[in-house]
């Protein structure tokens, strides 16, 4: 499962530039389910059990990943760049990034910090003062290899490391497509929907469309969601830790989960004896709150990976969270379809 | 001799944190042995390689490049299993969150610098100090106390990349760069006869204030030197009133600290060999090992010059291969023909 982790988050894939990494999903589709891509970029697969419950399921996780977009070159042929989707800058300045298609090298530069006053070095660098260096001196140089509106991803390592953990650009929510990949290459007891969707990032597009097309009774989200496991936050400001398990939400910004489903996840972890936690914390949102409002309403579920440094070059999970979340995703379907 | 892209990418992947400078010592020193005899300093970990044998009747003269690159140090480990740090030379804070680190404990091990996720943010206008980060290794305090201790060294290593033309980006550049030129420098005097002794010094401790340099240049013992390091490039919204230009050759240095003889004669191999060339004024002294070893003993006649290098103390550092070549091949010059300048 690692191995594919791996391969999916190496494929670059911002909002809006999905195309890549379903290029890949359909790829591992074939001949497992069937599946059709609708007119945003969705794909939405339908993967036959060996029985049909009565209930349509659907199951939804995001492709694409946080990052930038060149909006301007400069004269002098460096990049100017806008995040895609919440990014703190503070984690851009001083990246190796690849531009577009063709994943031209370039670093995220800006003037050196001895050069700097004692005012400035104080602050962080905002977008609008950062470019993407990529080693040109003019915008005649630098077009003959970006064009406006290619997509900035930020170029880092995929590696295991420490007591089981794991880091890598777009964990979030590669991580989520990973575990749907694995449970469609299974058996599975019941007909079940599952929805591969773009654009969460800049605003849950992609499962606005997808849920009103699926039109699913139930619905079940696959996050990654921020673990604050780290020494500068308090124990309530946590929000959920890493090797704490599966995360099983009842209210984000977006959504207020339903409470039987939410019961029903902690009773299925239980049972499974693996460790399941919630959010402590009214935090962040996910397709869920596009999802749970779609047609007369559905309701909805999340289960998240606890993931540190979110939205980072350099996202970080358990090894063992990812375990127990596939378990726990693939007994909790079979109890909604049983329900 | 290896090219000058792989002479780069191996001496940027060594690590050469300040006051632990083995790793890139070593390298250094396996690619200097085909040009003389060569020493690393027991005491100082400072490279020493001597061209040839000495002529008693010709002025010795020393080209120095620090071979030690900014880096952080390990100072204490949290109960949760958390690296506290502190910095190991001028480390540009605004590079440090969701980095991915190397820790060089008792083996190599992979951490990554803890960012505050953004709900608990309120203020990311704010740049991080080194002193405010958490380095997350994954393990519980007693997993990490056993492989890491209080004064391992960390670097950020993003690995070596070419960029377009003749552009290259790695960490460490800050003063591989100018290792290179050295290394470059004695393979074009290779077999050629030179107006000095030359003796090639790689130092240490640069970053932390000239103190690799203040002891080697005491041991050569020379009448002059060339210091070879790295100096700003101008990036986006610099103008050339503040800084070189990548791609335009070495920077010679001219200031009150440094032997104007020296600069005026490289400025004339310039314009005579028509090798491209831009000229630094200093106004004092030059954050330089010059600095240092132009005081040393009875004093040292020294010049500067140095590599154009944009994004200075940072993972993501650039410099053009062109100019580490240009800069060798004009000191080379220098070397063959003193000119007047013993006179």
């Amino acid at each position: 499962m690692l191995e594919e982790l791996k391969t999916l988050c190496e494929i670059n894939g911002i909002s809006g530039e999905e195309g890549a990494v379903a290029e890949y999903i359909c790829s591992q589709l074939e001949g497992n389910a069937e599946y059709k891509i609708d007119n945003l970029g969705n794909i939405i697969a339908f993967k036959k059990g060996r029985q049909a419950s009565g209930k349509k399921v659907m199951v939804s996780a995001h492709m694409d990943e946080v990052g930038m977009i060149v909006t301007y070159i400069n004269p002098d042929g460096t990049l100017k760049i806008s995040p895609v989707g919440g990014i703190d800058p503070r984690v851009v300045f001083g990246r190796k990034v690849e531009v577009g298609k063709n994943r031209i090298c370039g670093v995220v530069g800006g003037k050196a910090v001895h050069n700097l006053s004692a005012d400035e070095r104080k602050k962080s660098v905002p977008f609008d003062s950062m470019t993407v260096d990529i080693g040109t001196d003019s915008r005649e140089e630098s077009l003959k290899l970006v064009s406006l509106g290619d997509s900035v991803c930020f170029d880092s390592r995929f590696a295991r490391f420490g007591d089981g953990l794991v880091a890598s650009k777009a964990i979030d929510d590669r991580a989520g497509c990973g575990i749907m990949l694995r449970l469609i290459r299974e058996e599975l007891e019941y007909d079940t929907y599952f929805t591969f969707v773009v654009q969460e990032e800049i605003g849950l597009r992609g499962a606005t469309c997808a849920a009103y097309t699926v039109n699913p009774d139930y619905a079940l989200v696959l996050e990654s969601t921020t673990a604050a496991d780290v020494p500068t936050a308090s124990e309530e400001k946590k929000v959920c830790v890493l090797k704490g398990g599966p995360v099983v939400s009842f209210m984000d910004r977006h959504t207020i989960y339903d409470k039987e489903l939410y019961s029903l996840a902690f009773k299925t972890a239980e049972e499974l004896k693996i460790p399941c936690q919630t959010k402590t914390m009214v935090a962040g949102g996910n397709d869920a709150g596009a999802i749970h409002i779609t047609r007369q309403g559905v309701k909805t579920a999340a289960i998240s990976l606890p993931c540190r440094y979110l939205h980072s070059p350099y996202c970080v999970i358990a090894e063992e969270d990812l375990e127990n979340t596939y378990l726990l995703v693939k007994n909790f379907i079979d109890r909604i379809h049983k329900r | 001799m290896i090219d000058t892209l792989e002479i780069l990418s191996r001496l940027t992947s060594a690590c050469g944190v300040a006051g632990e400078e083995r790793q890139a010592a070593q390298t250094a020193a396996d690619l200097l042995k085909e040009y003389g005899s060569v020493e690393i300093s027991p005491v100082s970990g400072s490279v020493f390689c001597r061209v040839g044998s000495f002529d008693k009747t010709k002025p010795t003269l020393l080209l120095d490049a620090h071979i030690d690159e900014i880096g952080l140090i390990v100072t204490y480990i949290t109960d949760e299993g958390f690296l506290k740090v502190s910095q190991c030379g001028g480390v540009d804070s605004r590079v440090l969150q969701a980095q991915m680190v190397t820790v060089y404990g008792r083996e190599k091990l992979t951490g990554i610098v803890a960012s505050t996720p953004p709900h608990l943010e309120k203020d990311n206008t704010k740049a991080v100090s080194v002193e405010d980060i958490f380095i997350d290794v994954g393990m519980s305090k007693e997993q990490a106390q056993q492989l890491i201790s209080p004064g391992d060294r960390v670097v950020i290593e993003t690995g070596f990349n070419k960029l377009c033309g003749t552009r290259v980006t790695s960490k460490a550049l800050d003063n591989r760069a100018g290792a290179a030129v050295v290394l470059k420098t004695l393979e074009l005097i290779k077999d050629r006869q030179t107006a000095f002794n030359v003796c090639a010094m790689l130092s240490s401790q640069e970053e932390t204030g000239e103190r690799g340099a203040k002891t080697g240049a005491y041991a050569v013992n020379a009448d002059m030197a060339i210091v070879i390091d790295v100096s700003f490039a101008k990036t986006h919204g610099e103008t050339d009133e503040d800084c070189g230009t990548l791609g335009k050759g070495p920077m010679i240095g001219i200031a009150p600290s440094l032997s104007s003889r020296m600069s005026q004669r490289l400025i004339e191999i310039a314009k005579e060999k028509d090798i491209p060339y831009q000229v630094e004024v200093m106004s004092g002294t030059t954050g330089t090992n010059a600095d240092a070893i132009g005081v040393s003993r009875g004093g040292v006649m020294t010049v500067t010059v140095s590599v154009p290098l944009k994004h200075m103390h940072t993972p993501a550092e650039i410099v053009d291969v062109a100019d580490i070549e240009n800069s060798a091949a004009l000191i080379a010059e220098f070397l063959e023909s003193a000119g007047d300048i013993n006179a």
